[in-house]
């Protein structure tokens, strides 16, 4: 039945707008992007395609429909890198994934047309910490929201060798885990956003005692910024330079600290994996090192405001049928008893007398010509 | 001493309702205004006896559960809370089918029947089986159907006024209790779903519904087409037509019964209807059956089951649909089910 008592708003005075942001935690543990669902070459979560451009990580086997997408891995190197060559495996599709994220999330240069390469700084126009061999790491929607929230970002890889499940070959001592955090990053400050995609943030190496980067690690030579985070975009580039690090202790080995080893038996450092296999191969080389992602997503609600007003006079009755009996109102013994009515809905309408919203309240709130009540409504967008 | 509570307002989230989904993906959601409800409450648990006195006279009626919203917007706020600037009533006008009066058209298990062409009004008339549409008996052959389009014959009729014993249903309580409070509904609006009416058919000027003091009934009714309204009806396919209230009149006579209203204190008024059925869907026998008889309702019922003991052999087509009618003043509501009826063979 429709409802005939409505109150207009007011919208200068009855409706205001805010907006809120709403942050939740996203701890991605290794065990899930690796180890649980399976050994490489069969792992049920993990979704390789035909066309071998990148994978795809669920959590839970992405056959089935409790399964949510995760995030995507891919690789490749800038045509100019060194790594870059006919001879290289899958020389065209790692060059081509390479430029899709440079031209999307750097652009383009002015002067010569090609796309931007991406530094470990915030000045990517300067042509030093460039990052030419990268692994893309793109999170879903589903859980970055709209964006990643600044200064939250944290990425810990093993940087040694794997043959299953992270174990080390005893006689190559472990590289070690490397802690990548975007903590100089903020909602302030710390950020780049001269991209096309917003903004980015610097990945630095977290020294574990409580300071970022820096020339002098504690833990190990080599530079101390390995990539950068596009908090609306939701993407991690990450310099395969990471694995060039020298490992700690012990001797040196000529493929550093990160080596692929191959049923033959066959042994690749990260230049040879590279060049020398498959993007899926390189993607499940950078997984299986995955020991755990966490981030804070953003949500941003906008959210409309209305201000319904019951005043004294109004709203004193119902047309509700329980409201009377025999014609006469239950709420009352005598014509001066005072009238009473209990609000539970409130109704949003517009000027055709359409319901576009409800609103309830959590219990029933009296109304009678004594008090005035003002229920402030909120739309989320 | 602790901080009062100065939280001030109340603070609630709204959900869309489909409408509101479907306007804002069409572009056309802008909210304008807001009413209030009360559907999960019975006021009947309100006890003005409660022997710890009246603190405590709504304490069932504050423990009562609130649902979460609904999304369908046909089951947001069903009634609504009133707004009357006297707060000394203590009688509430109610509108109830009249079923007393010969002009009167009988409610025939629940539903009212809508005959959609003459062809069918006659079939229903002609079919005089004891528990048949017709029947026998003081209600005659034609009190239980209208006919569309019909002017002059059987009309559905509701009055509103007060439905109390307490009061004597004079000219002076009718004075007292409805039009000095401003109860009193001048005229009706009537919803109806387009897709099966094509207009209401509303009283016109001249019509009378009273009696005399002698308790002689005075009743005229006549209709025409209505005018329709701009008012938006708020539901998908219905529209709205004003019909005009017929001041109830109808006073007691001291010792005479009531013969003539069903309401039993001061009345206020009236109103009749009849309906003309959407072009199509009055086609005879011989005519093509309308696709909206499939989609909505039913084709070829034998006649004994709509109506236990016709030998008449006929089948109709029909389709059921809701008129609601509502008084503008006071936004008293009466639903009335019709059956569109069709002779089908």
């Amino acid at each position: 039945m429709p409802v005939t008592t409505y109150e207009t708003l007011d919208t200068s005075a009855d409706v205001t707008t805010t907006r809120t942001l709403l942050h939740e935690s996203i701890p991605l543990t290794g065990a899930i992007v690796s180890g649980t669902y399976g050994v490489e070459g069969s792992e049920d979560n993990i979704k390789n395609y035909t066309h071998g451009m990148f994978q795809s990580v669920y959590d839970y086997p992405y056959l089935s429909s409790s399964a949510n997408h995760i995030f995507d891995i891919t690789m490749g190197y800038h045509s100019d890198s060194v790594l870059s060559s006919s001879t290289s495996v899958q020389n065209a599709k790692k060059i081509n994934n390479y430029n899709e994220f440079a031209q999307v999330l750097l652009g383009y240069t002015a002067s010569t047309n090609t796309v931007e390469i991406f530094e470990s700084d915030l000045s990517f126009g300067d042509n030093d910490n460039q990052m030419k061999e990268c692994y893309f790491i793109n999170f879903s929607r589903l859980i970055t929201k709209d964006q990643v929230k600044k200064g939250t970002f944290s990425i810990i890889v093993n940087t040694g060798s794997w043959v299953t499940n992270n174990i080390e070959k005893p006689s190559y001592p472990a590289g070690g885990c490397i802690t990548l955090t975007d903590a100089s990053a903020s909602e302030t400050g710390g950020t780049n956003d001269a991209g096309l995609a917003g903004e980015y943030g610097v990945l630095y190496r977290d020294n574990g005692d409580g300071t970022y980067g820096g020339s002098t690690p504690a833990t190990a030579g080599g530079p101390a910024q390995f990539g950068v985070v596009f908090y609306q975009a939701g993407i991690v580039v990450l310099s395969s330079s990471i694995f060039n690090k020298l490992r700690t202790g012990g001797a040196s080995h000529p493929l550093n600290s990160f080596w692929r080893e191959h049923s033959n038996g066959f042994l690749q450092g990260v230049t040879g994996s590279f060049t020398g296999s498959a993007i899926s191969g390189n993607c499940d080389a950078l997984r299986h090192r995955l020991a755990n992602i966490s981030f804070n997503n953003t949500t941003e609600i906008n959210s409309t405001i209305y201000f319904c007003r019951a005043t004294h006079n109004k709203f004193n009755y119902s047309y509700n049928p329980t409201y009377v009996s025999s014609s006469k109102m239950v709420v009352k013994s005598v014509a001066a008893d005072t009238p009473v009515s209990y609000i539970t809905t409130i109704g949003l309408y517009n000027s055709s007398n359409e319901l576009l919203a409800t609103a309830k309240v959590s219990e029933p709130l009296k109304k009678d010509p004594t008090n005035e009540l003002t229920l402030r409504v909120r739309l989320d967008y | 001493m602790a901080f009062l509570d100065n939280s001030g307002d109340i603070i609630l989230d709204a959900v869309l309702t489909d409408l509101g989904r479907q306007r804002m993906a069409e572009g056309k959601f802008t909210i304008t205004k807001y009413a209030f409800g009360d559907d999960e409450i019975n006021y009947g648990l309100y006890n003005k006896n409660h022997p710890s006195g009246s603190a405590y006279y709504d304490l069932e009626i504050l423990q009562t559960p609130i649902m979460e919203a609904f999304v369908y917007s046909g089951a947001g706020i069903n009634y609504g809370l009133a707004s009357y600037t006297n707060t000394n009533l203590l009688y509430l006008p109610v509108i109830k089918q009249n079923q007393l009066n010969t002009v009167a058209t009988r409610l025939v298990s629940s539903v009212y029947y809508l005959a959609a062409n003459s062809e069918t009004a006659n079939a229903l008339g002609s079919d005089t089986q004891v528990s048949g549409i017709a029947g026998s008996g003081e209600l005659g052959q034609t009190t239980k159907f209208l006919v569309s389009a019909a002017t002059t014959q059987q009309v559905i009729l509701v009055e509103a006024g007060l439905d109390t014993s307490d009061l004597v249903a004079d000219s002076s309580n009718r004075s007292t209790y409805i039009v000095a409070n401003n109860l009193l509904d001048s005229t009706f609006n009537v919803y109806f779903d387009n897709r099966f009416i094509a207009n209401a058919l509303t009283p016109t000027a001249t019509s009378v519904f009273s009696n005399t003091s002698g308790n002689v009934k005075e009743v005229s009714i006549s209709l025409s087409t209505s005018t329709g309204t701009s008012q938006a009806s708020g539901m998908t396919n219905f529209s709205v037509a004003s019909a005009r209230g017929i001041p109830d009149t109808v006073y007691y006579v001291s010792g005479e019964g009531n013969v003539q209203s069903a309401i039993a204190g001061p009345r206020g008024s009236c109103t009749a209807l009849n309906f003309t059925v959407y072009s199509g869907l009055d086609a005879t026998s011989t005519g093509t059956t309308d696709s909206k008889y499939t989609l909505y309702g039913k084709t070829g019922v034998a006649a004994d089951t709509l109506f236990p003991g016709s030998t008449s052999g006929y089948t109709y087509d029909y389709i059921d649909t809701d008129v609601l009618i509502q008084g503008t003043t006071t936004n008293v509501a009466y639903y009335a089910t019709i059956r569109i009826l069709r002779r089908a063979s």
